[in-house]
């Protein structure tokens, strides 16, 4: 296919400059994205054993129920019953205290409840461990700290960062075209470097593209809909009513000891979606005129709308269906288009399989960025003539060699070093979750100033290594607790927490090669780089 | 002579002007484009859920609005392209809010 070379020029810089302002920003996005599919075997193995209460036969959950409703003013709001039989649910009941808005809250204690032998109330107050939770954040916000009205400002920052990446993603395609055939499999390893980083960008930018326009449009989304619902409200629906008619208001409050029975109210949603495994029932407002009960769905071979079940909303007091459009089958054609648009993102369909080929998406959208970087740099390099002095790198391309090195290794070892404190500080910190946050993103900082002091050459090598060393941490401290039990920490479930050891092993491994590599090019590499140092 | 037809054909970067008109021209576009298959597409107005699949697409339009509006020969050129197509999307627009009768 042929293209106007005026034409190509200019997507040529259009692709440049997105890619430049947003690819860091992305890199975070995806390589924290990456880890959050990763969200329970890395929250068992950082997370103290929770002195789990007793699992209770569905029999026993009303006058559970019961109880803890005539005694807990705080569950009447909110309350989770979890049904699902996995070992790491701590009790069959939970809620929290503090519940406002959409924000974190880093000290909000969780009340649970369970029945003793005699069938007597037991409760107990924790501090959950928040590290996936904060991941999370890290992965939508990118760790810009702050918030604009009730949303965090990260999560705009981040929207506008998606704005370019489609960009980004429309120019690299254009631009991509008229050699298409003849790069597509292509992967030069020559005497050109420039040649094989920009051929591994093609080929994982043109194999991933479907990914990435999804990925791209659904950030968007999830930044600006209030805007855009907003807009609509304001622009074209005017008096119409967007979401329908809400349910009629209940005449007087209710009295919270007329929930149906819980066998019932199982009953009727395993009516209502009978191929799915009901894993918690989570009871809104018992007291408001509005009563909710939100049941949380689960079957891998569907694509749902929550980030890893479907939803069902019932009426508790009557068990009538509220809302049905979240779970796949029901609702209309609408709610059937809109709904794997979330499941696409998520990852939250096929079971493990698909968490691994998100995983390996996640990281491979983070290395576009990276090589992305590295091809601007390339480009700006100002070459080494025959009998001339080794020619100065211009300061935009040091500043920008930095900032890439810093910024995306700082983010890597802050993330694995907040997970191997979680282990070591529990028992010496107060609020685990602040302690998170501290290392994070003194890690974080710590390592762009060193990028800056030291030159991209340089702190290239020592964060790899910083990297690796933080990934050895990881089984070493399992190692390490097993070996000595007097230092009183724990090893979680085996299987998970192995796995979790087992791959912290093998990127620390990777880490250790890409860090020799680096150094070999430093000290051997052409002088007339970035990198020489 | 044909120097200065070629050059003439050639597309102006522009980039200040063709930005400005892909954010905010474009999401108007989109916005517009969005309200009229709300409006005139399947189910019309009132289509339960349909709300969502609406306020799905303004990204999606927006966005390929915006990819496309550099391939406009001048700044001010795309400036005045789509503030045309606006101003047709929003009559129609406005024209189907106004027609429809509320149900």
């Amino acid at each position: 296919m042929k293209i106007r070379s005026d034409v190509l020029r200019l997507y040529q810089s259009l692709h440049t400059w997105v890619g430049i302002c947003a690819g860091l920003f992305l890199f975070i996005g995806f390589f924290a994205g990456a880890m959050t599919m990763f969200k329970q075997p890395l929250d068992r193995w950082s997370s103290a054993p929770t002195h789990t209460l007793r699992p209770l036969p569905v029999v026993k959950l009303d006058q559970l129920l019961k109880d803890v409703l005539s005694q807990q003013a705080a569950a009447r709001k909110e309350f989770t019953l979890h049904l699902a039989p996995r070992e790491n649910i701590a009790a069959p009941v939970t809620w929290n205290v503090s519940m406002e808005g959409r924000e974190i809250d880093l000290s909000a204690k969780r009340w649970l409840a369970s029945l003793d032998e005699h069938d007597r109330l037991q409760m107990r107050e924790e501090l959950p461990s928040l590290l996936t939770q904060l991941i999370d954040m890290l992965h939508r916000t990118g760790g810009i700290p702050g918030t604009l009205g009730d949303e965090y400002l990260g999560i705009y920052v981040m929207g506008i960062a998606g704005v370019l990446y489609f960009l980004a993603l429309s120019s690299g395609l254009i631009l991509l075209l008229p050699t298409l055939v003849k790069d597509f499999f292509a992967l030069r390893l020559g005497k050109n470097r420039k040649r094989f980083w920009l051929d591994a960008h093609n080929i994982i930018g043109i194999t991933s593209l479907p990914f990435h326009l999804l990925i791209s449009v659904t950030v968007i989304v999830f930044a600006f809909h209030d805007v855009f619902y907003g807009s609509l409200s304001r622009v074209v629906y005017g008096d119409q009513s967007m979401f329908g008619k809400p349910p009629a208001l209940a005449a007087s409050v209710h009295d919270v000891s007329l929930v149906l029975p819980v066998s019932q109210l199982i009953q009727t949603i395993a009516h209502e979606a009978p191929d799915f495994e009901i894993q918690e029932l989570l009871y809104m407002g018992l007291e408001s005129e509005r009563p909710i009960l939100r049941a949380a769905l689960y079957n891998p071979r569907y694509l749902v709308q929550g980030p890893q079940t479907a939803y069902l909303m019932l009426d508790p007091y009557t068990g009538k269906v509220v809302n049905d459009s979240m779970l796949p089958g029901k609702g209309n054609i609408w709610s059937a288009l809109v709904t794997p648009l979330f499941s696409l993102h998520f990852g939250s369909y096929g079971g493990d399989l698909i968490r691994g080929v998100y995983f390996v998406f996640g990281i491979s959208g983070a290395f576009l960025f990276y090589s992305g970087n590295l091809l601007w740099l390339e480009k700006r390099r100002k070459n080494l003539s025959r009998d001339q002095a080794v020619p100065e790198q211009s300061l935009s391309t040091k500043l920008m060699a930095a900032a890439s090195v810093g910024v995306c290794l700082g983010a890597v070892a802050g993330v694995g070093l907040s997970l191997v404190a979680g282990k070591w500080l529990y028992a010496v910190v107060g609020n685990i979750n602040k302690a998170y946050l501290l290392v994070y993103y003194s890690v974080f900082v710590l390592s762009i100033v060193w990028a800056f002091y030291r030159g991209a050459g340089r702190a290239s090598v020592e964060l790899l290594r910083l990297c690796a060393g933080i990934a050895l941490m990881i089984p070493l401290t399992s190692l390490l607790v097993m070996l000595i039990p007097a230092l009183g920490l724990w090893v979680n479930g085996r299987d998970a927490t192995l796995s979790v050891d087992l791959f912290a092993l093998f990127a620390s491994g990777l880490f250790v090669y890409a860090a020799r590599l680096t150094q070999t090019r430093v000290q051997n590499g052409a002088r007339d780089s970035v990198w020489s140092a | 002579m044909n120097a200065e037809i070629n050059k003439k054909q050639l597309i102006r970067p522009d980039w200040g002007s063709k930005t400005f008109a892909g954010v905010v021209l474009g999401l108007g576009l989109s916005l517009a484009l969005c309200g009229l298959f709300a409006w005139a597409g399947p189910g019309g107005i009132a289509a339960a859920g349909k709300v969502q699949f609406v306020m799905w697409m303004i990204a999606p339009v927006w966005m390929l609005i915006f990819s496309l509006t550099y391939l406009i020969s001048s700044g001010v050129r795309a400036m005045q392209y789509l503030l045309a197509a606006n101003l047709l999307a929003y009559a129609l627009l406005f024209f189907f809010r106004e027609m429809a009768i509320p149900s």
